[in-house]
C-alpha cells in the first residue's frame, strides 16, 4: 500500500515541467518592433501563448487524476465496507 | 451598464433567479440538523460529491465579475489579456502544492478553517491572531467587491427600474437567507445552479458577438492591427514581468482564499477532491478565455472608448446582441440575471467563510472557547450579519473600476501562504520567524499600494511583500535553534500517517 502512495510535492519533475510552461506562455522571449504576423485571427506571439495555456491546463488537469493519491484506497475501502455492511 | 432592452422583463427573471436561490437554500437546509455542528453548517459535513464539489469551485472562483471586468480589460489592453487564461489556470498548480497533503490532516484532525491548520501547526497566538486579521480584511474586501458588483449589475439589468441600492438590498437578503437556512450546503446546491448558468450565458454571449462582427474572428484581429497595433504587438517588457508577476500573485492568492482552502476541507473523498481539481483545471479557457475573446470583438464594435467607458462595455455589446431577435433578446436577459447570479454564488462562499471564522477563530478561539457547537455557529451567522451591514454601507460609495481592488485584496491576504504551505513540509519552520514575516510582508504590500506604488518595475507589492515574507520566515527559521522536541512535533503534525 504504501508503495502506491503518490504525493505530487514530492516529484521534481511535476514543478520543474509547469515552470517551463509558464516560461513558454509569458511572451517576454520575443524580439520587439516590426509587424506582427497574424495567424488564425491572432497575432502569432498570442496564437503560441495560447497553445501553451492549453498545455497548462492539459498538464494540471492530468497531475490531478494521475499524481495524486494518497488515502484513496483506504476511503474507497471504507466506503465500500460501509455500503456492503 | 444601462441595458435598454431589459426593464420588466429584467425584474420577472431577477426574481425568478431570486425564488430559485432561496427555494435550494430551503431544501438544503430541510429537515437536517446542521446548526448544530461546525462543520455541518460550514463545511455541509464534509460531505460535498463531485457535481456539488466542482461546481461550488467553479461559481465561487468565477465571479460575474470575472465577465463584467474582465472583458473591458481585454478591450483596454488587447491581446496581452491573454494572462487571464493562465493565471486562472495555475491557481490549480498552487492547489497541488499543498491540497493532497492538507486534505488528510485536515480529515484527520477535523479542521473547520484555515486558521484551525495555522493553529495546530504553530501553536501561537501571534501568528494565529495576525493570520485572522489578514484573511477577514482579504474576505471583507473581496465580499464588498462582490456587494458593489450585485448592484451594478441589477441596476443595469432593469435599466435603471431597480436603483443601486435597492438591487444591493434585495439580492443580500436573498443570499442571507437561503445561507441561513442551509448553510454550505444551501451554498454549493445554489452554485451548482448559478455555475452552469454562467457557462451557458458567456458562450451564448460570444455567439451572439461574433454573429454581429460577420462571424470572423481574424477581420477583428485585422481591423485593430490596423487602428490600434499595441493591442496586438508583442509585449513590452513591463508587461511579461506583470504577467509573471499576475501568475503568482493570483496563484497564491486564490488558492490560500479561506473559502478556498475550505473546500478542500469540505471534499468527500480525495478523489472526489482531485476529479474536481482536474476539471477545473481545463475550465479557464473556456470561461475567461472566451471572456477574453468577447473583450477583443468589442474593440471592433466599440472602438474609442475611454477607461470608464470601456467599463460598460458587456452592457452596450448584450444591447447589441439582444436586437438581434426575441430568442437573442431573452437569452441576454437570462444571461444578465446569470452574472447577478454568479456574483451572488461568490459573495455567499465568501460570507460563508467570513462567519465561519468569526464561529470558530474569533469566538471559539479567543472569546468563549468552551461554547456549544451551536452557539458558536449562531455567533458566526449573527457576526456575518453585522459584517454584511458594515459592507453595505461601503457599498454606496463604490470604487472606480473594478479590476484594481481585485488585485488590492489579494496583497495582504497571499502572505499567510508561507505559513500555511512551507508549513506543511518544513518541520523546522517556526513561529516566530513566520510571523514576522508575515508581518514584515503585509506592511510592504500594504504600504506600497497606500503609496501609489501598487507594482515596482511590473511586480505587484503582493508579490514583493511575499517574496520577503518568505525569506523572513525561511532565513528566520534556520538561525532559532528549534529543539529536537519541537521538530519531531511538527513532524507528527506533518506526516500523512496512511499507514494506522
Amino acid at each position: 500500500m504504501k508503495n502506491q502512495t503518490k504525493e505530487p510535492i514530492q516529484k521534481k519533475w511535476i514543478w520543474i515541467g509547469m515552470f517551463l510552461i509558464m516560461l513558454a506562455i509569458v511572451p517576454w522571449y520575443y524580439p520587439r518592433g516590426g509587424e506582427v504576423a497574424i495567424i488564425l485571427g491572432f497575432p502569432y506571439w498570442a496564437l503560441i501563448s495560447l497553445f501553451f495555456s492549453l498545455v497548462l491546463c492539459g498538464y494540471l488537469s492530468w497531475l490531478c487524476i494521475s499524481q495524486w493519491h494518497i488515502v484513496e484506497d483506504l476511503e474507497e475501502n471504507e466506503n465500500r465496507n460501509k455500503t456492503g455492511r | 451598464m444601462n441595458l435598454t432592452f431589459a426593464g420588466m422583463d429584467g425584474i420577472i427573471i431577477l426574481s425568478s433567479y431570486a425564488l430559485i436561490m432561496l427555494l435550494i437554500g430551503y431544501l438544503a437546509g430541510r429537515g437536517k440538523d446542521i446548526h448544530n455542528s461546525l462543520s455541518g453548517y460550514y463545511l455541509a459535513g464534509k460531505n460535498l460529491g463531485i457535481i456539488a464539489l466542482f461546481f461550488t469551485l467553479y461559481a465561487t472562483q468565477y465571479s460575474g465579475n470575472t465577465i463584467i471586468g474582465y472583458a473591458p480589460t481585454a478591450y483596454r489592453t488587447g491581446f496581452s489579456w491573454l494572462q487571464s487564461i493562465s493565471f486562472m489556470t495555475i491557481i490549480i498548480g498552487i492547489y497541488l502544492l499543498f491540497a493532497p497533503r492538507l486534505y488528510v490532516i485536515s480529515k484527520r484532525e477535523n479542521f473547520v478553517t484555515p486558521t484551525d491548520w495555522i493553529q495546530h501547526r504553530f501553536k501561537s497566538k501571534a501568528v494565529t491572531i495576525l493570520s485572522i486579521l489578514l484573511m477577514l480584511w482579504g474576505l471583507g474586501n473581496y465580499l464588498l467587491e462582490q456587494l458593489v458588483a450585485i448592484g451594478q449589475a441589477v441596476a443595469g439589468l432593469t435599466g435603471g427600474t431597480i436603483p443601486y441600492q435597492y438591487g444591493v438590498i434585495a439580492f443580500v437578503l436573498v443570499m442571507v437567507i437561503y445561507e441561513w437556512m442551509g448553510g454550505m450546503k444551501a451554498v454549493a446546491f445554489t452554485d451548482v445552479m448559478q455555475g452552469i448558468v454562467l457557462m451557458v450565458g458567456i458562450v451564448v454571449f460570444l455567439i451572439g458577438a461574433l454573429y454581429l462582427v460577420g462571424g470572423d474572428f481574424g477581420s477583428v484581429t485585422s481591423f485593430i492591427a490596423a487602428t490600434e497595433p499595441a493591442k496586438v504587438g508583442i509585449p513590452p517588457m513591463d508587461v511579461s514581468i506583470n504577467w509573471f508577476s499576475m501568475l503568482l500573485l493570483v496563484g497564491f492568492g486564490a488558492s490560500i482564499y479561506p473559502h478556498a482552502v475550505q473546500r478542500i476541507y469540505s471534499a468527500e473523498s480525495e478523489r472526489t477532491l482531485k476529479r474536481s481539481f482536474s476539471r477545473m483545471a481545463l475550465m479557464p479557457p473556456i470561461t475567461t478565455g472566451l471572456v477574453f475573446v468577447i473583450g477583443i470583438i468589442g474593440i471592433m464594435m466599440f472602438p474609442g472608448l475611454d477607461t470608464g467607458g470601456s467599463e460598460q462595455l458587456v452592457g452596450l455589446m448584450a444591447n447589441e446582441i439582444a436586437a438581434i431577435n426575441p430568442f437573442y433578446y431573452w437569452i441576454m436577459i437570462l444571461f444578465f440575471g446569470g452574472i447577478v447570479a454568479a456574483i451572488v454564488s461568490t459573495a455567499d462562499s465568501v460570507l460563508l467563510s467570513f462567519s465561519s471564522m468569526i464561529s470558530n477563530d474569533v469566538y471559539g478561539k479567543f472569546i468563549n472557547p468552551n461554547a456549544s457547537e451551536h452557539k458558536k455557529v449562531m455567533i458566526g451567522k449573527y457576526g456575518g450579519i453585522v459584517a454584511v451591514a458594515i459592507l453595505l454601507w461601503l457599498a454606496w460609495n463604490p470604487p472606480a473600476t473594478l479590476y484594481q481592488i481585485f488585485v488590492l485584496k489579494f496583497e495582504l491576504l497571499v502572505q499567510v501562504a508561507p505559513a500555511i504551505i512551507l508549513g506543511l513540509y518544513w518541520n523546522k519552520l517556526s513561529a516566530k520567524p513566520v510571523f514576522f514575516g508575515m508581518l514584515a510582508g503585509a506592511l510592504l504590500a500594504g504600504i506600497l499600494t497606500l503609496t501609489g506604488n501598487s507594482t515596482v518595475f511590473g511586480i505587484h507589492g503582493g508579490v514583493l511583500g511575499l517574496s520577503l515574507n518568505f525569506l523572513i520566515a525561511v532565513a528566520g527559521s534556520l538561525f532559532v535553534t528549534s529543539s529536537s522536541e519541537e521538530v519531531s512535533e511538527a513532524e507528527e503534525m506533518t506526516s500523512l500517517k496512511i499507514e494506522a
